[in-house]
Formats: structure tokens, sequence, C-alpha cells
């Protein structure tokens, strides 16, 4: 039987609006396809073991907590990290999360913030906060069967732009993204995937969802094929009906 | 005379019966406009009242209904907005409406619900005698930026309020806060540490770390959410002392709850008394209201007996648990609005023992918050085990289809999950499935009550609200 290890990262304090949604899809659409799955909640002062895990998931948090964590994220848990997204293991980050991959976060102040630098990217923050339902489109996710596009909800102040072999997600179809400028929203980079989208992003998006899964699936088992469908209804229409709103 | 403001309150008044006729409620609007016509007006009519403000994120609305029924049983006449109009134009049109055109009042007292994040801006134009805090939680967060700006506005508003009285819940660190290193007189509500042992885990707390030096909580004990008896074991910052207690929940239900409660007499601290009281609403978080009301009514120095009647009499408030009975069943309407809030109300839905028909009512307009996914951190996941004694889960509203999967992903049947855009439909079937002598609740976020709340006036003829 299959079997996958899930890892939250700080679940205690990066959660902010809704984000433990994700946890939750990826864990019932394993779980409904009969494959194994553990969470495992791993926080402030926790050894963190990344080779234990298939899938890290890293939320965001108000400034706050952004800089309870700082320490512990940059001194105790960012070599195992790195060797995670070095090990093409899958890595899913949100807002303050997705900031933190990145190499720094300047404050619209002038004060910068020393990140990870595990993803060539970096934050400027903003004084306007860039906020509402928003949808883009991702190639790797195109397909006869889907457009591609995902519907999330954004809010954010900073402005993240993207280095060299540094990756977006997907290209903005409404909304601000990344920064409102450049049109591009999230990152990926190598099995790293990093997005603005709160709202839960993967619930609403199961095929972005399922290709996650896929992902750490492949990794994990040689023998690996598919994954087999499942009845979305619910989702479809939730995500229809937001598309729909959208270009009214 | 001020020929301004007469001049402003007429043409206020005249624009408050028009949209009074026309049932659009005219809470809002009239005020507003005042305010372009005279910016100060506000600040020359609440001159002459004694006011009490309530706010704080979760429960304003019952606490400042209950203080008005403290305020009534005492005989004591006051001004309120009770329809939830408690941003600035809504305040401005609660005075307008309650002077005559010369800016006199008919009530010595206002007792004014206001907006955390609107509290700030009204500071600058009323000074409130006593302000009562609820607590922080997450709530709205895409309208008013993150929980700790909201605490910090409140805590910039206070500042402005020279010879304001602060009551505060002491079981909540951020809004305990408030109270520390203040020049302000204090006084604090909450409960003992054996007045209740929750036995619910603590999922996503909104301040698990000290608020001055970041280091983790220890708790004494857990009521809900974040709140509980606190410490900080590096800084030293804990949960004060309180003039107002709850010293024992003796039972707790459906329906309501019976309490012991102590209240210290101010000066004092030794002469306390012990009062037992029935608060005839469910919940923990209603009790929290109660004593955040009766520790207004001490500071008040209204008398301890009293405070009991009060809270024995009340009733149910706008939106907030309201029931309407028809052939013997009950249709149950419960406001939600964020997370916290929510699971209270899940809790106690659990409490009901069979034929349980649910609605939930998503609408995603800008006083519902435009960012509907807090629903993700409300703990539907308790719902699973219960779904032998609910039958079926009505999802309704804007955001019907976002609730709908939500459930799924709870765990619940998708079978027992009914997507019901129209409400007259929705409320038809939820009634006939259930019998009688059994409940359809039905929880709609803040406009989608509002909706809901006109179908059921027509059916079955509810007050108005602004009444």
């Amino acid at each position: 039987m299959y079997e996958l290890n899930i890892c939250h990262l700080y679940p205690d304090l990066l959660n902010l609006y809704g984000d433990r949604g994700n946890i939750i899809a990826l864990k019932r659409r394993l779980q409904w396809r009969g494959i194994g799955v553990t969470v495992s909640d791993i926080s402030m002062g926790d050894e963190f073991n990344a080779e234990n895990y298939d899938i890290i998931f890293l939320g965001g948090g108000q400034d706050y907590e952004q800089e309870i964590i700082q320490d512990d994220v940059l001194n105790q848990k960012g070599n195992e990290i790195k060797n995670a997204i070095a090990n093409d293991k899958v890595v899913l980050a949100i807002c303050g999360g997705y900031q933190l991959l990145g190499n720094y976060y300047k404050t619209w102040d002038g004060k910068e913030i020393e990140f990870l630098k595990a993803l060539n990217l970096w934050t400027i923050g903003g004084k306007d906060r860039m906020i509402g339902n928003f949808c883009f489109e991702c190639d790797f996710l195109t397909s006869e069967e889907y457009d591609g596009k995902i519907v999330g909800f954004e809010n954010h102040s900073g402005r993240t732009y993207l280095g060299q072999n540094v990756k977006p997600l997907g290209k903005i179809v409404k909304g601000y993204g990344n920064n409102g400028e450049d049109g591009l929203e999230g990152a990926t980079y190598k099995n790293v995937f990093c997005s603005y989208s709160h709202g839960s992003l993967l619930p609403k998006n199961p095929a972005f969802t399922d290709h996650l899964i896929t992902l750490a699936l492949k990794q994990k088992y040689k023998d690996f094929v598919s994954l087999q469908k499942l009845n979305d209804e619910f989702e479809d229409l939730a995500h229809n009906t937001m598309v729909q709103r959208i270009f009214g | 005379m001020n020929l301004r403001l007469t001049f402003t309150i007429i043409i206020t008044k005249i624009m408050i019966s028009i949209l009074r006729v026309f049932k659009s409620g005219g809470t809002t609007l009239p005020g507003k406009i005042a305010r372009k016509l005279y910016p100060d007006v506000v600040k020359v009519i609440a001159r002459d009242f004694k006011t009490i403000m309530v706010t704080g994120t979760n429960g304003k609305t019952t606490t400042t209904r209950i203080i008005g029924e403290i305020l009534k049983v005492n005989g004591m006449n006051y001004i309120t907005n009770k329809s939830g109009a408690n941003l600035f134009g809504g305040i401005i049109t609660t005075f307008i409406d309650s002077v005559d055109i010369h800016g006199k009042g008919k009530a010595p007292i206002a007792l004014i619900e206001i907006d955390e994040a609107a509290f700030n801006v009204v500071s600058d134009y009323i000074e409130p005698d006593v302000l009562v805090v609820t607590n922080f939680f997450r709530d709205q967060l895409d309208r008013y930026g993150e929980l700790y700006s909201t605490l910090n506005s409140v805590r910039s508003g206070i500042k402005k309020s020279g010879k304001t009285m602060l009551v505060l819940n002491a079981d909540d660190s951020l809004c305990a806060s408030l109270g520390k290193d203040t020049d302000k007189q204090v006084t604090n509500y909450g409960f003992d540490t054996n007045a209740y042992q929750s036995k619910e885990k603590q999922v996503n707390s909104d301040a698990m770390f000290c608020i001055y030096c970041k280091t983790k909580y220890d708790y004494e004990s857990h009521v809900y959410g974040h709140l509980g008896n606190f410490a900080c074991s590096s800084c030293g910052y804990r949960r004060p002392d309180t003039g107002v207690t709850c010293v024992k929940v003796e039972e707790l239900n459906t329906s309501y709850s019976n309490i012991l409660f102590s209240v210290n007499s101010g000066q004092n601290q030794d002469e306390s008394t012990m009062l037992q009281a029935k608060i005839n609403l469910p919940g923990l978080y209603n009790i929290y209201n109660a004593l955040a009301a009766a520790a207004c009514g001490s500071v008040l120095g209204l008398p301890a007996a009293n405070l009991v009647e009060a809270l024995e009499n009340f009733e149910c408030g706008f939106g907030r648990m309201e029931t309407i009975s028809t052939h013997g069943k009950n249709i149950k309407v419960i406001l939600v609005k964020n997370p916290t809030g929510f699971n209270q109300v899940l809790s106690f839905l659990l409490t009901e023992e069979k034929n349980t028909q649910i609605a939930f009512l998503i609408n995603d307009k800008l006083a519902d918050g435009t960012d509907i996914s807090w629903l993700w951190d409300v703990d539907f996941e308790k719902l699973e085990n219960a779904q032998k004694t609910i039958d079926n889960f009505y999802v309704s509203g804007i955001r019907a289809e976002d609730m709908a999967v939500r459930l799924k992903y709870a765990g619940i049947y998708s079978s027992k999950i009914h997507i019901i855009k129209n409400y007259e439909e929705l409320l038809a079937k939820g009634l006939s499935n259930t019998e009688a002598g059994h409940s359809f609740y039905i929880l709609p976020t803040y406009t989608a009550m509002l909706d809901m709340r006109k179908l059921l006036k027509k059916k079955y003829g509810l007050k108005e609200f602004w009444k």
C-alpha cells in the first residue's frame, strides 16, 4: 500500500486565513483513494528531519508570528528545508511561507529582514494591501480536460519578485499576484510550489492538489503510475462558480 | 442657539423618517450625511450623555443588550444603537434620532455598540465614560488588517479618552493588555481557575505567545479559544485579578447556563458578594458576555441583586439565537461570523439528541468579510461523528458551494449535503424534514441573516430590526 508523510511546519503559528485547509485537502484526497497518510505537526523547537516527509507545507502568519519563528526557521530548520528542496521533495508554501523561502524581505521603510535563500526571490513590503478573489493560469496543469485555472483569495502587502532559475507558478488572469506589476503569480522551483493564494488553495483546485500528490508518489514509489479519479462535483462547482463570478 | 446643529439635526431626522417609510432601516446613511453637513455634530450632541461603549471582536451585540437590560432593571433610561449599526455613521444616526432639534437628549445615558475598527476614529469625537471590551479573536481580517493592528487601534483610541473607565476581559491576554500600564480605572472580569475546565484542545489559537516578549504562555486553566488563566514565565505578564468572576459553571446546556459569580465592591477587594444567576443564553461565550455586562453594572455602582435579575430577564438579540415556533417545530437562527464563535455554536449543536437539520448561509459581502477562508479554521470535523443525530446539512448563500466543499472535507457524506440557493425553498425543505418538537437551525453570516430575517418576517412576523 502506498503511503505519504506530510509535514505541517509551524501549524500553531503560520495558520492565517484557513491555510490548514490545504492539509485537510491533501489528507482527504489520499484517504478517499485508500492511500495511507500521516500528518506531523512540527513547530518551534521541534526536531525536523526532512527525510521523513514526502510533502512539506508552510502557511502564512501575521507579522508578529513570523517574527517569533524567524530564529527557529533560519538557524534550526533552514538547512533541512534546503535539503528537502534539493532532494526533490514536494513543498507547498503560501504567502508568508512563500516569502520566507526567498532571499529577504525589505519593509516599506527600508529595514531588511534576512530570509532562507532557498529560492532566488525577494519581497518588498508595500503600504497598500492587495486583497481580493483572484485567478491565475498554470501551464503545468493545462490539459485536454482542464484549462489550468486556479482560483483563490489573495491578501498581502509584500511584493515579490523572481530571480534566475525560479519560474512563476502561473500567469494572472484577474487580480494582483506577486507584485501587481508583472502579471505573474507564485513561484516554482524543482518540486517547490509557492503562492499568495489563501482561502485554502487546494480544496477548490483539486487538479492542483492531485498534481502535488502525484509528484510525491512518483518521487517515493518507482512503480506508481497515476491517481484514481474522484467524484469532484462540489469542488468543481465551487471552482466554476468563482471563475464565472470573476469573469462576469 | 446653534443654527448649524439644528439644521443638521432636522435634515438628518427627515432622512431617517423617509428611509424608514421605505423599510430600508435607515440606520447608517443619515449619520454619514450629517457628518458631511457638520463634522462635529456628534461631539456636540454626545457631550450631554453619560456614554457606555461596548467593543471587541465577538459578543458586542449581546453584551450591549444585557447592559441595556441592567439599566432597565435599575430604572435608568438610555438610548442605544440596537440594530448592529455600529460604525460611525450608524452611531451618529442613533444620537440624532434620539435628541430634539436643539440637540437635547431624551435620556441621560447612551449605550453604544461600536465596531472595534471604528472605535479609534469615534474616540476623536466621543469620550466614553465606560468602555467595555469583550475579546479579540480573528475576525474578518481582510477588512481590518491583522489582529494586532485591531488591538493597537483600540489601544490608541483608549489613550485619547481621558476619563474612561475600562471593563476588560482578564482571560484574554490581548484584551487584558489594554489595562496594563494605563492611568485609567480598570475592572476585569473572567473565569476563576476552578470554574470550568475545557475538554476541547486548542486549535489555531489566536494568541499563544506573550504579547510582550513572545514566550509561549502557560495556562493554569483554559476555557475556549485563547481564553483562560494565562501566565508568561519569562516576563511575568499574567492574567490580572478580576473584579467580577465566574466562580463555577453549574449547568451548561442548549438553552441556558447556571453560574455562580462574585462581584467585588471596588474599593475593598475582600468585600465580595457571591451570586447565583441563570443566563438565558447557551454557550460559554454568553457567560463571558454576561460577566462583561455585570462588570459594567458594577462599575456604574448598580446593586448586585439587580444584575442577577437583568441576566435572568434577558431575551435574545438580533440574530444572536432567535427562536421562532411554527406548528410545534422550532426555527433557530444563530449568527456566525468567525471561527471561535462558529466553533462554540457547533459544540452546542452537538448536544442536540436527534433529528437535527442545519443550514449554513454563507455570504461574502463587505459586512460578512469578503474572504471566506476562515471557514477552514472552523472545526467542522467535530460534526463527522454526529451524522446520526444530524439528518441534513443545507448550504446556501453566495458561497454555498464553498461551504459544501468545506463540509465534504470535514468528512460529511456528500449525500447529506444539499445546495439550495433559494431561501424560501430552503426554509420549506428544512421544516418539512423537521419533526414536531425538534429544531431547524439556521446559521447565517451577517448579510445572509438580514435576507433570511426579511423572509422570516414576511412569513412569521418578526419585529422590525430597528425597533
